[in-house]
């Protein structure tokens, strides 16, 4: 199999569904946010394994170049990817605010019961 | 009538004192919550050496964070009325009766102590004059009330508003993003003139550097309030 932007995108495919697995099989990645990762690569192994598949979908979007459409396909779920982390971060950190409160609230009731 | 003075204060050991003792003369029937917000310095032994009542956050959450955490006290401990105060010495103790009054009458929900009369050499620099003006103008258009002056921190809640603002409070430059989330939600806001003191110690949250996020962030918050459903 010769060396190409179809092989690479292959090879990385397969390597990282294997990392991502292994990440939650180790608990180091929760399911929940695995399921979007998993997704992706499998999305990509399709994609890029059955050539012929890509370059239908490519030709009836007018792109020129079939493997540009795996780079819009990538940069689209980044962006994706990226803006529903800010809303896990979002939320954690009013969750993270809130115990903080809870917390010195506590420390100051335990203090004034002495 | 339960009342607690909430007292936000971050590195204010040079002035907390002064400002709980004046407090304590000017309206002995309360309660007064010191919430030191992560301080470096000896804000919180300085706060409960005078008498107060001190709740330290193990680090700075912001002005939002730890008034909240005032107002999530006042909620526990069934507080009727709470007053906010600035720690550095601002906001006169004196005007804490007028500012209560439309509460125990009725009349109001909530009542902003507004410097719009400033009859005191107030100085302010023309970037925050000019961010005033502008959210006066933002505020009053949002919520169909004119408002003077919307960034005072001096202000005093009824239970109701008590209670929401436990659930619910902005994280971070809460002032003018509380007034229009409060009148959303049909709380009766009143503003009562104050007379503003020079800050006595420490230095303004307010940097020139940080003003131009806080404009923009402020009226992104404002905008997208309006759009939000009344429900939260």
């Amino acid at each position: 199999m010769a060396i190409n932007i179809y092989s690479i995108s292959i090879a990385f495919s397969i390597l990282f569904l294997l990392i991502v697995v292994e990440l939650v099989r180790k608990n180091k990645l929760q399911e929940r946010y695995s399921l979007l990762w998993i997704f992706i690569s499998i999305v990509f192994l399709v994609l890029s394994s059955t050539s012929s598949f890509l370059d239908i979908i490519a030709k009836s979007l007018d792109i020129k170049n079939p493997p540009s459409l795996l780079f819009l396909l990538g940069l689209i779920y980044l962006i994706v990817y990226s803006l529903n982390t800010t809303v896990v971060v979002s939320k954690q950190n009013e969750r993270i605010i809130r115990l903080t409160q809870e917390l010195s609230l506590l420390k100051q009731k335990m203090s004034e019961k002495k | 009538m339960k009342i607690l003075i909430i007292i936000p204060a971050y590195n204010e050991e040079t002035t907390i004192q002064k400002v709980i003792r004046s407090i304590n003369l000017k309206m002995p029937e309360a309660d007064i919550l010191v919430v030191n917000d992560g301080s470096t310095d000896d804000t919180s032994k300085k706060a409960s050496q005078a008498g107060a009542k001190v709740v330290d956050l193990p680090y700075n959450l912001g002005i939002g964070g730890a008034v909240q955490t005032g107002y999530i006290y006042a909620k526990e401990n069934d507080y009727d009325i709470a007053v906010q105060v600035d720690a550095d010495g601002q906001h006169d103790p004196s005007y804490i009766k007028d500012l209560i009054k439309p509460l125990i009458e009725n009349s109001a929900d909530v009542a902003v102590g507004s410097r719009y009369i400033s009859k005191t050499d107030y100085r302010s620099s023309i970037c925050r004059r000019m961010g005033m003006v502008f959210f006066s103008f933002l505020v009053s258009l949002l919520t169909n009330q004119k408002f003077k002056d919307t960034t005072s921190g001096f202000r005093a809640v009824n239970k109701d508003v008590i209670n929401c603002f436990a659930n619910n409070y902005p994280d971070d430059y809460p002032e003018v993003d509380v007034l229009v989330k409060l009148k959303k939600k049909n709380f009766r806001i009143v503003e009562l003139p104050v007379q503003m003191l020079e800050r006595q110690g420490g230095k303004s949250s307010i940097t020139a550097f940080r003003s131009l996020y806080y404009m923009v962030k402020v009226s992104l918050s404002l905008i997208i309030g309006v759009l939000r459903s009344s429900e939260e």
